[in-house]
């Protein structure tokens, strides 16, 4: 009895969770070097289209995958040009950039379905890799594990926490921040991306307006609560995967708990987190624009 | 040599300009309307069609303008519940959270409490400023008490007054006839009274015409504005001049935070006459945009809004009209604001270069 519930529920988690955790590595790593990520929601989001029309026009998962990987790469570097090179307020900026990606994607997806049917009908899943996990899923567990490796224990890991910590200091020790920053950010924004596809290709396999629906805000929920560590932000994404999960369940069952009790688990929590450890462990230079002196 | 003493001239005739606080706002308006053109162009519509399409959509008409009038309480209040406390130093993205949470406190008023209509009406308006208010205590201590950035805990705050409101109409507030998550309607005695001024509105016009023009007096006039001032400048050293820093941003926040409570309120009672799935626009989090493009006067953010408010309503009748999809209004909310940072940053970035 519990095999024919756990075995589903375990997955149906995982798969909720697998884009949160994309999307909270970008943050994890867009933060760790002082820049905060808000727009996130809307990097994922044009992912997600991104990665569909990839699949819809290419006829391949993975092409579809890399042409996310591009859009990434472009609205990362105009958020890096934006916030890290003149530099604009990070946070006025990434609201503002949501915005705007939820009207141009919402353009672009109509534009494409005039053009080509296909883009509005379901496009083909990924078949599992390994253990019943998506490709997805695997590349999740790699990135997870790989930049916590990179971040805690490699050279230019710990050169790019310094510059989150202190961009003044960091940068008399000899590190190029605003050439570093704009990598990094870029990069952030590339696995945002992925989030995105994650999202579409892995999971949903269609596209519609405002898809994410505040996913973003959620990874981002789930870095604040991992306390800016890789392995921790994975952690929180998994459970507030399973409370997405418990909310789909509940809603298809009709009883019991009100679904949307569930779906409030990632902000309550997250407001707790922030109560209880406050700023602790927080990279201290996060938001601040790093004007060259 | 005549002409060299033009050319230099035009550069400071050039620089005047450049130096001048109206050209950013609408050098990031022009270069906005220019991509947003583009983009009509690729869907084979001309970018003049889209502005008639748009205009005609929101004002045309006694129905369409005062549609375009009631979409305006909303922005403005909206816009100054982010303007106000970011005088202060405190960035309340949590706007949209407040106003659904003082809108469905206005609905339980409303359909709980009996008493005479202009009573029951006033406590639902109360009771949303005092949702919206409650809303933002949780930032506003988290941040002054734990240092915890409020940009965070205002944006998690969202979600969870989202998902609360949502919880409601689906559970204990709904409409037990109705098929999807939604309360009951407002009793016809008890909706925001109407009157007609050339178009018709009701009275959140004036609260907000009101409100806007309070604000911008406390900013400008009172020695609260002048506290503010410095609490946004360097908080410290408004400390270290015996300003209450803690105190200036509660205030700031509170009466901001209430603000948009008051605005869910109002679009409750006046305008949608239910709180149900998807009853609210994104009036929360366009008070973003337009708090940044107003700038340094207050006064400024009630045509913002109302040019929002002209964004909102036509955008249907242009996709009708045109075909061009009516998402494209978010473009045009988030363009503006982003070219307009940018260009402020790139302005302030230019004179160092030159001093090196």
């Amino acid at each position: 009895m519990l095999e024919g519930w756990l075995g589903p529920f375990v997955l149906a988690s995982l798969r909720a969770a697998t884009p949160l955790i994309f999307c909270a590595l970008s943050v994890v790593l867009a933060e760790r070097a002082g820049v905060v990520h808000i727009g996130v929601e809307g990097v994922m989001l044009s992912g997600a289209l991104a990665g569909l029309l990839g699949v819809v026009y290419f006829g391949d998962a993975y092409l579809g995958i890399l042409l996310s990987v591009l859009v990434g790469m472009v609205t990362g570097l105009l958020l890096a040009f934006i916030t890290v090179y003149l530099p604009a307020d990070q946070i006025v900026t990434g609201i503002v950039f949501n915005l705007f990606s939820l009207g141009m994607t919402s353009f672009v997806f109509r534009l494409a379905a005039e053009n080509n049917a296909a883009v509005q009908a379901l496009i083909p899943g990924m078949p599992a890799v390994v253990l019943g996990l998506s490709p997805f899923m695997v590349m999740a567990i790699i990135f997870t594990v790989f930049l916590w490796w990179f971040l805690f224990r490699t050279g230019p890991g710990l050169k790019i926490r310094s510059m989150g910590e202190d961009a003044h200091a960091a940068h008399a020790a000899g590190i190029n921040i605003i050439f570093t920053r704009m990598i990094v950010l870029t990069a952030a924004a590339v696995l945002s991306a992925l989030g995105g596809a994650a999202l579409t290709i892995g999971w949903v396999r269609s596209f519609t307006d405002n898809i994410t629906l505040g996913r973003g805000f959620i990874a981002l929920a789930a870095a604040y609560c991992g306390r800016w560590n890789p392995l921790l932000a994975a952690v929180a994404c998994i459970i507030f995967g399973a409370g997405e999960a418990l909310a789909f369940r509940a809603q298809a069952a009709g009883t019991g708990l009100n679904p949307h009790y569930y779906l409030m688990i990632p902000y309550v929590l997250t407001l707790l987190v922030v109560a209880v450890a406050g700023k602790g462990r927080a990279p201290a230079d996060v938001g601040k624009p790093y004007l060259r002196r | 040599m005549a002409k060299q003493k033009t050319g230099t001239m035009l550069s400071a005739f050039a620089q005047r300009i450049w130096d001048s606080p109206v050209i950013v706002p609408v050098l990031s308006l022009l270069l906005s309307f220019l991509i947003v053109s583009i983009m009509a162009m690729i869907f084979g519509v001309s970018p003049g069609a889209i502005l008639v399409a748009l205009f005609e959509g929101a004002l045309k008409g006694k129905y369409a303008m005062s549609s375009t009038v009631k979409e305006t309480i909303p922005l403005a209040l909206c816009g100054l519940a982010v303007y106000l406390p970011y005088r202060a130093g405190f960035f309340n993205i949590g706007g949209q959270g407040q106003l659904e949470i003082g809108a469905i406190t206005a609905m339980a008023v409303v359909l709980y409490v009996n008493g005479s209509p202009a009573a029951v009406m006033a406590l639902a308006l109360l009771a949303a400023v005092a949702a919206g208010l409650l809303a933002s205590v949780v930032p506003l201590v988290l941040k002054l008490k734990r240092g915890a950035n409020e940009v965070t805990t205002t944006i998690m705050m969202n979600f969870a007054c989202i998902q609360f409101v949502h919880a409601m109409i689906t559970g204990p507030m709904k409409d037990q006839s109705a098929f999807y998550g939604t309360t009951e309607g407002v009793p016809q005695a008890l909706r925001l009274p109407e009157f007609s001024l050339g178009v018709n509105m009701h009275i959140g016009v004036f609260m907000a015409l009101l409100l806007v023009v309070a604000t911008y007096w406390l900013i400008r006039r009172t020695s609260y504005g002048v506290q503010l001032k410095a609490v946004g400048g360097k908080p410290s050293v408004a400390e270290a001049s015996g300003i209450s820093v803690s105190r200036v941003i509660t205030l700031a926040v509170l009466v901001g935070s209430a603000f948009a409570g008051l605005a869910g309120g109002i679009q409750a009672l006046g305008v949608t006459y239910r709180v149900a799935e998807g009853w609210s626009k994104d009036w929360g989090f366009s008070g973003i945009p337009i708090a940044f493009l107003a700038g340094n006067n207050a006064l400024a953010i009630i045509p913002i809004a109302f040019l929002f408010a002209i964004l909102e309503t036509g955008a249907r009748y242009m996709q009708f009209m045109t075909g061009v999809p009516a998402a494209l209004t978010y473009v045009f909310q988030g363009l503006p604001v982003m070219i307009f940072v940018a260009l402020n940053a790139w302005r302030s970035m230019k004179p160092k270069k030159i001093q090196r």
